[in-house]
């Protein structure tokens, strides 16, 4: 898989000059100084470029210079540290995974950190910052040793980004549960999840600064063996560097780096992603960045460069009144996004049909049997969603009901309960043929509708709609969430189009479509309703709240539509899904195929996003259970997946909706806890 | 994992036999009572029908229960129990109402299943939620805050609450005491001298090193409630058209200048008070012409900025004590 096993750090051919790196590093430290003064400029006292000056040579008044000393100095140096901070973990992941997209944000050591720190703020814990580091290090730590095992460390591959996102959806997930369980215990946290580099004096720097100046210092002495390692296991191994512990020791630096990071600022995305390749063309041509010394150090300050040039575009950008409210993360994200997006298209793909799952072939009795099986399972989660729920209903109460003879109590909990349980089992149903339907396009078992950026597309835009019109109707809400879901999947089938919708190329465009509509989610809710973070959160966590019966509507229509094509289509479906030249061969038009069929789960994805809000995982966990039970037929798969989709989703509404009632849990939140674990599953098997 | 499917469908089903066919009420009943009917118009334009002052009362949010209970009716419902006794105390709680669920998504079904006569929401909830709890019961859409008007606002859902309970003659007295509470604070205060007094209320929360301060602009009813009491406010940061909020950083009050500074924290929530906790430290914050000279003034905790007469004239009493102290 060349895409991510490029190896910068061996002898580029083209590196030319032996002196240039000297004078390239200069420029990079101006660069960055000259950024720094700027920064030191901006802020929301009027405290501007001759008070600053004044300050520093000691003739200013003293509230002036106590906000120099005391607030800017603090968040320029907590800047200069984040980024360079982030930038080096970035370049040492990089290194000793072989894969250009490893960074703090892909190894969900950010959302391990998030989660750790959500539950120490849940459980009420007020911890000095040392305390809470350590947690979020352990979080962070933890997380990225859960993504190196289970994708293999050195395979170099998306499965890396997957196994990392999906890790981050869960982490994020659980965390986001978290905040809506406890909100005032978590107030702040939702804010500070966006990464900001404001600092209260100098305290937080001068405690996080030893950690960092401790990554830094063994990640240089750990340079000479993270070098080797470019040259693959085996050499490395013959010139005697032990290569396990060497990974080990980097990657616990890297996580070391990132915490230090994370406490300081909150998750400042993205700029270990985008320092290190930033750094890499320079590689190419000046020999002294090729070796990790002159790397690692390079991509530090290139970070550094990110993080305050970011704060300093945003500052001069938005009123000082407001930029307090929008964190520096955001914009480091969408920068990052838009970054990762460009890498993928200009990347080689090069990648053939990597088959990870070996199938046996199902009998027909079987395919019987678990269909048999599903169908009784899905009717008694549905009889257990209608009767459970903070009033516990009977089974005659809903014969009553249905007669029209219930009293008035009964009446309004089926009447409000009925449409929640519906719009569950029939968003899970259309997510899990969304998902079916990408995966056979796709041929990537691990891709799904949100990992493509089509959830995110569409929620985006609904959140628009939503915090512009907040009297929308059901139908104006699909339309919304269709136009996002469009928009999103023609940019990313657009910019993966190049060599017919290659996979690894379509999987990350399509991811760095997600992070930019995460993050401009983000940048919308605290813009627009900066004191009702809950609204848009629990719209995003995936919720049924409040549904009604013209809700479900559309989602019935889409859904008999969809179901209806891959019906009929299924040979096609499983001419597409089998590898790249039967098909042609068969004379089925490849492109125009696939495209029919995106267009179906983008359609799906939508009205399901409308329904229910960003329910992930389904579309991933649903086919591969599928396919695994009964074969990869897709006369079989499609009605399985649909039946265990529909079940997943509305036994996670049944949990959200009881366990804690009367307050209640989305359903994507419930999926993701379950989805999680069974998507790491799936790594681990899919490993050999 | 057929075998799982398996276990899991006989398990449901003999779950589901062991439940069967039972019922867990009476079939339809339909009480009528005889009162006088009152109609009125709430926020939303929306009419809102009663057969007669309503008993059983359901607020989802905390300032039309403070309202609700300062006019003498207990809520049977409350969004977030604990929340509300945690943050007003100034208005306690007298019964022991059914917690209903969070503020922003109050259960629909325990709400039903109390059987409310009226249900006082804000349009703070989604309008998909306020139209299911219509079928429950009538709903009073209040709209919750309006920095054109913040008094105006607050008396204005006490007299749409109070017709709505048949309790006007309560809700009259309640706006005349409050009136003269700020006649009377507004008197204190220019009798030591202190009219015009610059003055500037905020809350604040700290995460993870980083304070994050919220003033109360003119527009917010602490902020016209100031400006009843002869105090000028010195916020220049522009708030929010609701809640009259703004948002600033520790920087930021170096523009207020000299003045009164007051806040609100909550003991039971670390996180609310930055004002004594990591702000002590800063050297912004302790050269700011008004710390140094010790005009910060913590006001008691569980006065509810977004509350209704009651804890603003708790909040009247408290500020002119920290003033004039």
């Amino acid at each position: 898989m060349a895409v991510t096993a490029t190896t910068p750090a061996t002898r580029p051919p083209t590196a030319t000059s032996r002196t240039g790196a000297a004078p390239v590093t200069a420029a990079l430290v101006l660069l960055v100084a000259g950024l720094a003064l700027v920064d030191i400029t901006q802020g929301t006292a009027a405290v501007g470029a001759p008070e600053v000056w004044k300050a520093f040579t000691g003739q200013a008044d003293p509230a002036d210079a106590s906000v120099v000393i005391a607030s800017r100095l603090p968040r320029m140096t907590a800047g200069l540290l984040v980024g360079a901070v982030l930038g080096m973990a970035g370049a040492a992941l990089q290194a000793v995974s072989r894969n250009v997209l490893a960074s703090p944000d892909t190894l969900a050591v950010n959302a391990g950190s998030y989660f750790a720190l959500g539950l120490t703020a849940a459980f009420g814990l007020s911890l000095p910052l040392l305390a809470s580091s350590a947690f979020a290090f352990a979080g962070g730590l933890a997380a990225a040793a859960v993504v190196l095992v289970l994708s293999g460390l050195g395979a170099g591959t998306v499965r890396l980004v997957l196994a990392g996102s999906a890790l981050t959806l869960g982490l994020t997930a659980v965390t986001e549960g978290l905040l809506l369980l406890f909100p005032r215990q978590t107030e702040g946290l939702y804010q500070w999840n966006q990464g900001s580099i404001s600092q209260s004096g100098f305290d937080g720097v001068l405690q996080m600064a030893p950690i960092a100046v401790v990554g830094l210092v063994g990640l240089l002495l750990l340079a000479r063996r993270v070098d080797a390692l470019a040259l693959g296991d085996d050499a490395a191994r013959g010139v005697g560097v032990p290569v396990r512990a060497t990974r080990i020791t980097a990657v616990v630096l890297a996580a070391l780096l990132s915490t230090a990071a994370v406490t300081l600022a909150g998750p400042v995305g993205y700029v270990g992603l985008c320092a290190p390749a930033l750094v890499r063309p320079l590689a190419r041509t000046f020999r002294g960045f090729t070796k990790s010394r002159g790397f690692l150090p390079a991509a530090g300050l290139t970070g550094a460069a990110l993080v305050l040039g970011s704060d300093v575009l945003l500052r001069a950008l938005v009123p000082s009144d407001v930029v307090v409210s929008v964190p520096t993360g955001v914009v480091t994200s969408l920068v990052g996004a838009v970054f990762l997006i460009v890498m993928a298209t200009r990347v080689r793909d090069t990648t053939g049909a990597a088959a990870t799952e070996q199938l046996r072939i199902r009998s027909r009795a079987r395919f019987l049997t678990v269909t048999a099986v599903l169908v009784a399972v899905a009717i008694g989660v549905t009889v257990a969603g209608v009767l459970l729920g903070d009033s516990k209903l009977l089974l005659g109460d809903i014969v009553n009901w249905v007669q029209g003879q219930a009293g008035r109590t009964v009446t309004f909990v089926l009447d409000t309960r009925v449409p929640r349980v519906l719009a569950a089992l029939f968003a899970g149903a259309a997510l899990a043929l969304a998902g079916t339907v990408v995966q056979a396009v796709t041929r990537n078992p691990l891709a799904e509708p949100s990992i493509l950026g089509i959830s995110g597309g569409a929620a985006l835009s609904a959140v628009l709609l939503v915090t512009t019109v907040p009297m929308a109707g059901s139908w104006g809400m699909a339309g919304a969430a269709f136009a996002g879901a469009v928009v999103s999947s023609v940019l990313v089938f657009g910019l993966a189009a190049r060599g017919g919708f290659q996979q690894n190329r379509l999987v990350l465009v399509g991811f760095g479509v997600a992070t930019a509509a995460a993050a401009l989610i983000s940048l919308l809710i605290i813009l627009t309703d900066p004191f009702n973070a809950t609204k848009a959160l629990t719209w995003l966590s995936g919720s049924t709240y409040g549904r009604s019966m013209p809700d479900v509507v559309p989602l019935v229509a889409v859904l008999a539509v969809g179901a209806a094509v891959a019906f009929a289509r299924r040979t096609e479906l499983d001419l597409v899904s089998l590898d790249e030249d039967t098909p042609r061969l068969l004379g089925l038009g490849l492109g125009r195929a696939r495209l029919g069929f995106l267009a179906l789960a983008v359609l799906l994805t939508a009205t399901a996003v409308a329904a229910a809000g960003t329910i992930g995982f389904v579309g991933l966990v649903a086919p591969h259970a599928a396919r695994a039970l009964v074969g990869r037929q897709h006369a079989r798969v499609v009605p399985v997946a649909v039946l265990l989709g529909a079940v997943l989703v509305c036994a996670a509404d049944l949990v959200g909706r009881t366990v804690i009632a009367p307050a209640q849990l989305g359903a994507g939140l419930m999926t993701a806890v379950i989805g999680t674990p069974y998507f790491l599953y799936l790594l681990v098997r899919s490993r050999g | 994992m057929k075998r799982l499917l398996l276990t899991t469908a006989i398990a449901t089903t003999a779950a589901l036999a062991l439940t069967a066919c039972g019922t867990t009420e009476p079939a339809a009943d339909d009480a009528k009572k005889s009162a006088e009917p009152i109609t009125l118009t709430d926020s939303t334009g929306e009419k809102v029908e009663l057969d007669g002052p309503a008993k059983k009362v359901v607020g989802t949010e905390w300032n039309v229960v403070e309202h609700l209970i300062t006019l003498g009716v207990d809520p049977v419902g409350v969004a977030d129990v604990k929340g509300y006794k945690t943050w007003d105390t100034a208005v306690p709680l007298k019964n022991e109402p059914k917690d209903i669920g969070t503020r922003g998504e109050p259960s629909v079904e325990t709400v039903a299943s109390l059987k409310p006569d009226l249900i006082v929401a804000t349009t703070d909830l989604p309008p998909a939620a306020v139209k299911q709890l219509r079928k429950v019961a009538p709903v009073l859409t209040l709209k919750a805050a309006d920095a054109a008007d913040p008094i105006g606002r607050m008396n204005a859902d006490l007299d749409a609450i109070a017709k709505a309970t048949g309790t006007t003659q309560k809700s009259e007295e309640l706006k005349k005491q409050f009136q003269a509470k700020l006649d009377e604070g507004k008197k204190k205060l220019a009798d030591a001298g202190l009219a015009g007094t610059k003055y500037a209320f905020a809350d604040g929360y700290v995460m993870s090193n980083q304070v994050s301060i919220r003033p109360y602009t003119s527009g917010s009813l602490i902020g016209a409630v100031n400006e009843k009491l002869g105090l000028k406010n010195a916020w220049t940061v522009k708030g929010d058209p609701a809640y009259g909020l703004g948002a600033t950083d520790v920087e930021g009050l170096t523009k207020l200048g000299d003045v009164q500074f007051a806040y609100v924290g909550n003991d039971g929530d670390a996180s609310s008070t930055p004002f004594t906790g990591v702000l002590a430290k800063d050297k912004v914050w302790t050269s700011l012409p008004f710390v140094k000279k010790g005009n910060v003034h913590r006001l008691p905790d569980g006065i509810w900025m977004f509350g209704g007469p009651q804890s603003m004239s708790k909040y009247v009493d408290s500020v002119v004590t920290a003033l004039t102290k």
